[in-house]
């Protein structure tokens, strides 16, 4: 009896081991569909944030803001919990600050190129996710002799 | 995400072929494994914005010598405006002192004294002449607006005396400033265009300048006048 209780233990702690690191292998970001969005202007037209310059500094702040009806599809989350980032990859024309609003389903906030930031967390309780941003980029006008694409995304982070 | 028309949103392909077709035997599972296919293709390139960034009226220029006209100080969101005002730097010599090389010092009937950028009164008329402005451009390592008059060669009377352009100079400062002028004291050419300062881009830039004329010969007595043409050339 004593010879099994023994070889009990390490078999059960062995299973414990794999069931953790099985389930952290699984965890794993998913860019989520979003082809529910409608952009309600065709693109982002770039202003000084000043119509002067500065006096002792050089100025090249430009913004441009723009609106989404963001609906994204959540449905393979469907009663289960996520975490839901927008992510700025880091891409041409160089550094890009992006902030925006919200009605209230998702959070507001502000990211910089090549990061992202949390705008949901919870229970995915409908198969899609609803909301109007009004995004906001600034860039420096050194960065921008003329029209440059800039991509960003929602991601999910299953829990 | 997409920044492109709903019209354009409502043509792309849409994912709900891969909700049909799980029955109706092989044939029927088949077209269920290719729509499942184009699902995973077209769920890569419809998961990201494309927002185009468009610079809008980015270039700018904006040139003041002596008076100028914004629509507030800048700092108050103030707008350029134009004014084709032409302001006169002068100088009566008395007869007693009439060439004997002591500079005169001449004054302007211009009125500007504050800066636009934010009102601070920068120029003491009429000893002053204020010059400044800004030049707004976007792109990286553009060159510097560059700012030049053109100098008639002489200023000239009613009965075709004249006295060289290059009889007067300038000194430059500015109350409260430190460091290089972007308007640099100088002295004019006997005809042709020379360059009196610069601008880097995204910049304001503001002297004051002071005139002398330079009283070292004896012209005919009489009323000399010249114009003088400032001239703004951004890259």
């Amino acid at each position: 009896m004593n010879t099994g209780s023994a070889w009990s233990r390490p078999f059960f702690l062995a299973v414990a081991l794999t069931i953790i690191w099985t389930a952290a292998a699984q965890a794993k970001t998913i860019t989520i569909d979003d082809s529910g969005s409608q952009a309600l202007e065709p693109s982002v037209t770039l202003r000084w944030k000043t119509a002067a310059p500065s006096r002792t500094a050089s100025d090249n702040v430009m913004v441009g803001t723009t609106t989404i009806r963001v609906r994204i599809n959540i449905m393979p989350w469907l009663r289960h919990s996520g975490r839901i980032y927008l992510a700025l990859p880091a891409q041409q024309p160089g550094p890009i600050r992006l902030s925006w609003i919200t009605q209230g389903r998702f959070l507001p906030g502000q990211l910089q190129s090549g990061n992202r930031v949390l705008v949901y967390a919870g229970a995915i309780t409908a198969p899609f996710m609803e909301d109007t941003f009004t995004f906001q980029f600034t860039v420096a006008g050194t960065l921008m002799r003329r029209a440059v694409p800039v991509t960003y995304h929602f991601e999910m982070d299953e829990d | 995400m997409h920044t492109i028309p709903p019209s354009i949103l409502a043509l792309r392909p849409g994912r709900t072929p891969a909700c049909h077709g799980v029955s109706y035997g092989r044939g029927g599972l088949h077209r269920a494994f290719v729509g499942a296919v184009l699902l995973s293709a077209v769920s890569g390139a419809a998961s990201a914005y494309t927002a185009t960034l468009n610079p809008a009226s980015p270039q700018t220029i904006y040139l003041q010598v002596g008076v100028g006209s914004f629509t507030n100080d800048y700092i108050y969101g103030g707008q350029p405006e134009n004014n084709t005002t032409v302001n006169t730097v002068s100088v009566t010599v008395a007869s007693a002192v009439l060439g004997n090389g002591a500079a005169q010092a001449m004054t302007t009937n211009s009125t500007a004294t504050q800066s636009y950028w934010d009102g601070y009164t920068y120029c003491s008329v009429p000893a002053q002449l204020y010059i400044g402005g800004f030049y707004r451009t976007t792109g990286a390592a553009t060159a510097a607006a560059q700012i030049t008059a053109t100098v008639p060669t002489a200023l000239t009377d009613a009965t075709g005396d004249s006295i060289a352009f290059s009889k007067i100079q300038w000194t430059s400062s500015g109350n409260g400033d430190t460091g290089t002028e972007p308007f640099p004291a100088g002295t004019f050419v006997n005809g042709g265009v020379q360059t009196v300062g610069s601008m880097a881009s995204n910049t304001w830039n503001e002297s004051c300048w002071t005139f002398s004329y330079l009283n070292n010969t004896l012209p005919p007595v009489g009323t000399y006048t010249g114009v003088v043409l400032y001239t703004m050339t951004a890259p």
